[in-house]
């Protein structure tokens, strides 16, 4: 199986296309069989992964435009692995959780399905351009989903949605091209391969430019304060394998960008610009923290926390060590578990009662006993409570953020305090004390649906929480991989000095 | 009393000619045939336009080109350019014209004349591109923009005349500005012939006050072509033109005319930048960059899908206009892809609303195509919906469809020639355009349908050429990532065996 990453890739889109001709009835079942033969062969890729190899396994090229050096490139290593599976897992567990009497099933499948294709493609290309073709992509069905199956304002959500998302990622193209213009300018010939950028030599002042145009595309789909406002709207309008899909996996490319993106590439001006992005970061993740604990609707509560995690991952990624980084990988991860599972709890809430005010709840946990468990565990994981999924990232980015700024750490570290005092306040609300209306006692608690759907995110919550190691041995692998790059290639001894230094440390 | 001129006949070298000729033969045939034979169906008169295109095509083709290769007392110039124009204007020629075989009648198509006319037009378009003679650019605008006006109105509304006479009256204007611009260059130079002109100017580009007489000339020039490519602030005229004429015309007038009056523009403006003459470009880039603003903020508030597009030909228009201020190798590429690429998916986009055109306003008093009636067509028509909102994403520059990859190559060639900040413009406009284009896919996809929006109201016209019109459309731009490479090594090659701004 040499071409496993690109049977990853278009087997979504191919089953997507063949979907057209499913008749609606069995559309749900056809989108489950596909969802699990991609997990599948996800997991083929983890088990013939090789752990001891660092840099990027199973690559596969093929020119697409060799005037312009664009070829299709695509490969794997220990950070996209991961992030690649959890997409796959996400979309079968959304797919499996999608109510049965969903209005135009089809289309629903038919859009996930390509969503998956982009989400996959996104985090396997090693080419500029076929990565940001994948990033566009994947706003199209996400736009359809949240634009035809969301709340009230979905057509609004879902443009704002796209708008904002697409004005970022031109900004970020311009900078993809003179870097591409650059690369011409030293060796002759064009390339948008990364892994030919990664060796190509930048001065602080291109470098500084360039960090700035991938910021604009990147930072817009983490999002990082201030360019957030777009998401409370979406996840506020969409259906719940949306909120599912986008705070589980699309949030993630962001990061990924920074990742795979601004850090390798732009060493100098990454740590240059380490203390903006912490203090954005810092911002975001106190700042929503408390928007989340003002929120009155549910879903909102979950949403800004995503947000406020997702400033936790940016203070790893940006404390140039390799707990930090390798910690703000896993906590990706654990994010998209968490809180995927977290909106599929909304969800489930929220077709039963057709309201997500917490107000309207109240001893819950009497009436639906496994869904309070659940739901209950899932919280904890997302507060950071040792033992589950979100401990192990939270601090591990936190132990890297240290050496970086202690002051920092704990005014990060009061999200965790924040953090239980939203998530508690909303698990108090709505489960218990007295049930504020009558007919909240009759209603269901989890069907079988609903448990297959979390089941397994129950249990990769608490496993990957009590034995990290499977995971983060490959991804601390990238991650050291990533930072040694970087520090073979800073130009200035200030870079050179801000990367060693966490370096010893991790050893 | 004069001397009798002598003039042999191997030195006009008429093989030059052949393209235009075989058009013209073309037309005068269809006028022919109508004299000994009356009421031949309009599927017979398709045929053989396609045919004759096709072996223009062949001719075209097949012409050697190079820096020297002139003809005809040396006022046809055929270059690369020239070859390579040639090929685009009859290409989507060929595919526009079958657009005629609806299912219903249309009142133009039952007139062999609208034929003849089509075939006139494109010999002025071919004119028009294989020459350096300012007074030959003239003819063969004329030419063409005669016949289309003509071709505009008879597709026999009211609201055709009135845009036929709008396009007639502006497109005078922009004659007269050419002839004036072309009298100062002569007085300037003392030659017609772009290559002589450029000589003359560089040879007093010394003396005193001759930047006064460059910037009438240029200035004039660049009006006339403002006109022609719709640029700010003579774009006013475009969006009622399109309007009037009828979809398979409107989307014909937004690539072949522009392809013709771009080559014309790359030999005239690029040879005012190659001799370092720099406010004619950044002339250029003030008005690229106005026309592209301008148009997307019009096409924001439009209500009907076809005034929409007309708008968003006028921003393509103002977009590829900064490759003509660049004056690189690498943007003269792009013009050509960027035109290539958009003419798929305008074809396809056009041919849509072509499809759905009807005689009556079913929709709307007032437009033809109002964004309602395409409302709600994923649940109705899913395979049309779908269609549609490829060709949306493809004009708004979405990857992988056709126009993206032009656009980067644009914005590409941009980068390289220093100028960042006319990139991140060029970026934000197309991300403010995306907008309206996903008005049309909002409409489409999220939006219930209306009474109007029924099988047999919006596939009204729908005919078996035309789904196979639409069809190839959809093939190109989908897959059009593998076309780009045979497209820039074609055109490369094309543009190096050209003799342009000197």
């Amino acid at each position: 199986m040499d071409a496993i990453l690109s049977i990853l890739i278009f087997f979504p889109a191919i089953a997507g296309f063949v979907g057209f001709g499913i008749k609606q009835s069995s559309a749900k079942i056809y989108g489950i069989a596909i969802a699990t033969i991609e997990l599948l062969l996800a997991l083929v890729l983890w088990m013939k992964f090789d752990n001891t190899n660092a840099g990027m396994q199973f690559t596969e090229q093929v020119s697409l435009i060799s005037d312009f050096g664009i070829s299709y490139n695509v490969g794997v290593d220990g950070i996209s692995l991961f992030i690649v599976i959890m997409a796959a897992l996400i979309t079968l567990l959304g797919i499996i959780l999608l109510r049965p009497d969903t209005k135009n099933m089809k289309n629903m499948i038919i859009s996930l399905l390509f969503l998956e294709m982009t989400m996959v493609g996104v985090f396997l290309t090693l080419d500029a351009i076929i990565f940001y073709l994948f990033w566009e992509l994947s706003l199209v069905p996400m736009l359809y989903i949240i634009g035809a199956w969301g709340g009230a304002d979905r057509v609004y959500a879902a443009v704002k949605f796209f708008l904002y998302t697409f004005a970022g990622s031109l900004i970020m193209l311009v900078g993809l091209l003179s870097m591409a213009y650059l690369y011409h300018e030293a060796n002759g010939v064009w390339s948008f391969a990364l892994l030919d950028w990664y060796t190509l030599p930048l001065t602080e002042n291109q470098q500084f430019w360039l960090f700035l145009s991938f910021f604009a595309g990147f930072a817009i789909k983490v999002p990082m304060f201030p360019f957030h406002t777009w998401l409370p709207w979406a996840h506020g309008q969409a259906p719940t394998i949306g909120s599912v899909i986008l705070a589980a996996v699309l949030l993630k490319m962001g990061t990924y960008g920074f990742v795979r993106f601004s850090l390798p590439i732009l060493p100098d001006a990454s740590v240059t610009f380490t203390p903006f992005m912490m203090t954005l970061a810092l911002i975001m993740v106190i700042y929503t923290a408390m928007i989340a604990f003002a929120q009155k609707d549910m879903k909102q509560v979950i949403a800004y926390s995503s947000v406020s995690h997702m400033g936790i991952i940016m203070l790893g990624v940006f404390a140039m060590n390799a707990e930090g980084l390798g910690g703000s990988v896993f906590l990706m991860l654990s994010h998209g578990i968490v809180s995927g599972a977290l909106f599929m709890l909304v969800g489930v809430i929220y077709e039963r009662t057709g309201t997500k005010i917490m107000d309207e709840f109240g001893g819950l946990a009497a009436v639906m006993p496994i869904y309070a468990t659940v739901f209950g565990l899932m919280l904890m994981a997302s507060v950071g409570l040792p033992l589950t999924i979100g401990f192990v990232g939270e601090f591990l980015v936190l132990v890297g953020f240290y050496a970086v700024s202690p002051i920092g750490t704990i005014l990060a570290g009061t999200t965790i305090i924040i953090g239980s005092i939203y998530m508690l306040n909303l698990f108090k609300k709505s489960f218990f004390g007295p049930v504020r209306h009558e007919k909240n006692l009759a209603l269901k608690d989890l069907d079988n649906r609903e448990l297959s759907a979390l089941i397994p995110l129950v249990l990769i919550v608490v496993w990957l929480g009590v034995y990290p190691k499977p995971v983060l041995g490959p991804i601390d692998n990238s991650a050291k991989y990533i930072l040694t790059q970087m520090e073979a290639r800073a130009i200035s001894p200030a870079t050179k000095e801000a990367i060693i230094l966490s370096k010893k440390e991790a050893n | 009393m004069l001397e009798p001129v002598n003039i042999s006949l191997e030195s006009l070298n008429l093989v030059t000619l052949m393209p235009m000729l075989i058009a013209i033969g073309g037309g005068l045939l269809i006028l022919c045939i109508d004299l000994v034979k009356d009421n031949i169906h309009k599927s017979f008169y398709v045929a053989l336009t396609v045919l004759i295109l096709l072996i223009d095509l062949i001719a075209t083709m097949g012409l050697t080109f190079g820096v020297t290769e002139r003809g005809f007392f040396d006022v046809m110039l055929i270059d690369g350019i020239a070859v390579l124009s040639q090929v685009i204007i009859i290409v989507a020629s060929m595919l526009f014209i079958p657009l005629a075989l609806t299912s219903k009648r249309f009142h133009e198509y039952s007139y062999p004349e609208f034929f003849a006319l089509f075939m006139f037009m494109i010999a002025g378009f071919q004119f028009m591109v294989s020459s350096d003679n300012l007074i030959l650019i003239f003819v063969g605008l004329e030419t063409a923009s005669l016949s289309l006006y003509t071709l505009i109105a008879m597709h026999n509304r009211s609201n055709s005349f009135e845009a036929a006479v709008k396009y007639f009256t502006m497109g005078a204007l922009a004659a007269a500005f050419f002839t004036m611009g072309s009298a100062v260059l002569y007085g300037v130079s003392g030659s017609l012939e772009l290559n002589q002109i450029a000589t003359g100017i560089s040879d007093r580009l010394n003396e005193p006050g001759i930047m006064i007489l460059l910037l009438g000339g240029a200035g004039l020039l660049l009006t006339a072509f403002a006109f022609k490519l719709s640029l700010f602030p003579f774009h006013t005229w475009a969006p009622d033109v399109y309007e009037g004429a009828s979809a398979p015309l409107a989307g014909y007038m937004s690539v072949v005319p522009k392809v013709a009056a771009f080559v014309v523009s790359m030999r005239i403006f690029e040879m005012f930048i190659n001799l370092q003459i720099e406010w004619v470009q950044t002339m250029i880039i003030v008005l690229s960059v106005i026309t592209m603003t301008i148009a997307n903020l019009m096409a924001l508030v439009q209500e009907d899908v076809k005034r929409m597009l007309a708008y968003s030909s006028i921003s393509h228009a103002g977009f590829v206009m900064v490759a003509i201020a660049l004056a690189t190798d690498k943007s003269n590429t792009a013009v050509f892809l960027y035109y290539t690429l958009f003419m798929f998916t305008n074809l396809g986009a056009f041919a849509m609303l072509w499809v759905s055109r009807h005689k009556s306003s079913v929709h709307h008093e007032r437009f033809d195509h109002p964004y309602e009636k395409f409302s709600g067509m994923i649940k109705v028509m899913p395979m049309g919906a779908v269609i549609m909102a490829l060709f949306m994403l493809s004009l708004a520059g979405v990857p992988p469809f056709s126009v993206f990859w032009g656009k980067i190559y644009l914005m590409s060639a941009t980068v390289d020639a220093g100028y960042l900040w006319l990139a991140v413009v060029m970026g934000l406009n197309s991300a403010v355009a995306a907008y309206y284009y996903l008005k049309l896919i909002v409409y489409m996809f999220l939006k219930e349908p209306t009474d109007t929006v029924q099988q047999d109201i919006t596939y009204y016209n729908v005919s078996k050429p035309l789904m196979v019109i639409v069809g190839f459309a959809v093939l190109l731009t989908v897959f059009s990532i593998f076309m780009v490479n045979p497209l820039i090594e074609y055109i490369s090659m094309m543009l190096e065996n050209s003799s342009f701004g000197i």
